[in-house]
């Protein structure tokens, strides 16, 4: 018979004569082969109900763009209000080029990269010019100006309903197992973006971001030439969104601006680069996928979400300005902030 | 010569902040810049380290012509700041303060992240922060941000420092030994020092030579035991009755 216990430090597992043992120490919850071997299992488990498994989707989309987010906010030090502008970006790159030029998705692609990445270079020189809150001023509006467009050039955009009839990214026969490919594939993407985004971080040009996001003046007087490094930023970052956005249009098949572009999906965007704390990269991961469900379980009970979403954006402003990142430094300091080692150099 | 100003005026508006200002440092010299309250001596400071961008004059490196140039290639070639208010990256530790420094302040693409936080903890060794490595720089006190600024500036591989008031707010004791500890990094490192004092007592010790402004103006410059003699300058900090 098997016999499960769990003691303080350790599971134990007795099976007859035969005992296994684990030792549980707290970083091994930390580690993230777990969390990457739960959202793999996790598309199989529910497989039966097509919504969740779009709910999943959708998850890992808004993750695909909350992920390259925090390092653009950290790496130029400017809050982007406008993201979804890229999403836009990419998204009608790949659906207009679908239905009018019938590409697949696979050569819609690197089109859309190149696209996304001629906006990038030409917004780039705002990170230099505008500060602050002209920065995000500018970054709000730009969407709207594109929302716009989509209405007054209807016929491009097609305005309201949106363009239709996108290819869809895997055609394998039946609709459940497209469904579960597209699945595993914008979690695949959002595991490359965070793992891209988690390297970057770790290396010396994450300590830039850091010290840009701190004190740019001091930076520049350091020898860091921050306004290459402000435009590599935006552009690699804007890049991956509008990578996202390519996702979007090839997955559902359908792409309407009213969708992406209007201000509720930035707030959207913003709850989950907020709720984990400004910047914060595995933040935006749990702010993404928080963000998805909580949505999805407000749909049942109406169109409160545009009214529940800003709302939870003020309380946590109020209550967590730092967000969740801020309350677990608060009481783990030490941890939070890893002793760095070094050998002593004899002098 | 190290360092040559040449006629470097500088304007806010209708204010000349910096006017006709010319003077030369040689390689191994402390030299101080001394005058009143709102003299233009940290916007003279801002100029040479290409914060500001002059209006007219020159600024030349070892004979190379650095006015137009931006504050991070300046700093490549070898002039470090340090500041008058504190500065640094408030949510990094001490060390990765120094060591962003370290990877930054020349182009040497081929060094590692931890050879760069093995150098910089030298720096903060010889500046005596050592202990305080992991600590934030939010969570340092003001004689700390002083020598971490010091640390910093050094980890760069500077020929000439910059210094803006390192004694600002700081008590007599602290004061003296920020000045032991200037002198130590000096001669160790065969370093030129301008520094910019309101403490009498210190640059009358430490430099060199002086320079005096006085509305933007250079009104003497000499060994430290003429300049304090001199009428014009007893004139621009006592007032007239007194020269």
């Amino acid at each position: 018979m098997v016999k499960l216990e769990h003691k303080k430090a350790r599971l134990v597992l007795r099976l007859g004569d035969l005992k296994l043992e684990w030792a549980i120490e707290r970083r091994y919850w930390r580690n993230p082969l777990i969390a990457v071997s739960c959202l793999l299992v996790l598309p199989l488990l529910i497989s039966g109900r097509a919504d969740l498994v779009s709910l999943l989707t959708m998850a890992s989309i808004y993750a695909c763009i909350a992920i390259p987010l925090t390092w653009q906010i950290t790496g130029t030090s400017r809050m982007n209000f406008g993201p979804q502008l890229f999403v836009g970006v990419g998204g009608f790159t790949a659906g207009l080029l679908g239905i009018h030029a019938g590409l697949g998705p696979w050569q819609t692609l690197p089109i859309v990269i190149l696209v996304s990445l001629a906006c990038a270079l030409l917004l780039s020189p705002l990170t230099i010019i505008a500060k602050g809150l002209y920065f995000s001023l500018i970054t709000l509006l730009l969407p709207l100006i594109f929302l716009e467009i989509t209405y007054y050039r209807s016929d491009i955009f097609r305005g309201e309903t949106g363009i239709s009839g996108i290819p869809h990214l895997f055609d394998l026969g039946s609709i459940s197992l497209n469904y579960i490919t597209g699945c595993y594939f914008s979690i695949a993407l959002a595991l490359l973006f965070l793992f891209i985004v988690d390297k970057v971080m770790r290396s010396r040009l994450g300590l830039y971001a850091a010290a840009i996001n701190d004190n740019e003046d001091v930076a520049n007087a350091v020898g860091l030439n921050t306004n290459r490094y402000k435009v590599v930023t935006f552009c690699i970052t804007s890049e991956m969104i509008g990578i996202a956005g390519w996702l979007m249009a090839h997955y559902y098949g359908t792409f309407a601006g009213v969708t992406y572009l209007p201000l509720i999906f930035m707030i959207k965007i913003l709850l989950m680069v907020m709720i984990g704390g400004r910047g914060q990269l595995y933040g935006a991961v749990v702010g993404a996928y928080f963000v998805a469900f909580l949505e999805y379980f407000l749909t049942g009970i109406g169109p409160v979400h545009y009214v529940v979403f800003p709302l939870i954006l003020l309380i946590l402003l109020f209550i967590l300005p730092e967000g969740l990142y801020g309350l677990y430094r608060k009481h783990r300091y030490r941890e939070y902030y890893p002793t760095i080692k070094v050998r002593r150099k004899e002098i | 010569m190290l360092l040559k100003v040449d006629n470097v005026t500088k304007t806010f508006g209708g204010v000349h902040a910096v006017r006709n200002v010319s003077f030369s440092i040689n390689k191994g010299e402390t030299v101080g810049l001394i005058g009143p309250n709102g003299a233009g001596k940290t916007t003279l400071l801002n100029v040479i380290v290409g914060t500001y961008k002059a209006d007219s004059g020159k600024i030349e490196l070892d004979g190379n012509d650095i006015t137009t140039k931006p504050p991070y290639k300046i700093c490549h070639l070898g002039i470090s700041r340090t500041y008058q208010l504190p500065q640094a990256f408030w949510d990094l530790t001490a060390i990765a303060n120094v060591a962003v420094a370290g990877l930054c302040g020349k182009h040497r693409p081929d060094m590692s992240y931890g050879d760069a936080m093995l150098e910089a903890s030298h720096c903060l060794e010889l500046v005596g922060l050592f202990g305080k490595r992991n600590i934030l720089a939010r969570d340092l006190t003001l004689y700390e941000l002083r020598t971490l600024g010091l640390a910093r500036a050094l980890a760069t591989t500077p020929r000439l420092v910059l210094i803006d008031e390192a004694m600002a707010g700081l008590n007599p004791g602290e004061a003296l030994r920020a000045v032991k500890l200037i002198r130590r990094l000096k001669e160790e490192y065969h370093l030129t020092i301008f520094w910019i004092e309101h403490i009498m007592k210190i640059i009358m010790e430490a430099a060199d030579r002086v320079v005096v402004l006085n509305y933007g103006e250079k009104i003497a410059e000499g060994p430290p035991k003429e300049v304090i003699n001199n009428p014009t300058v007893v004139e621009a900090y006592l007032g007239k009755k007194h020269a």
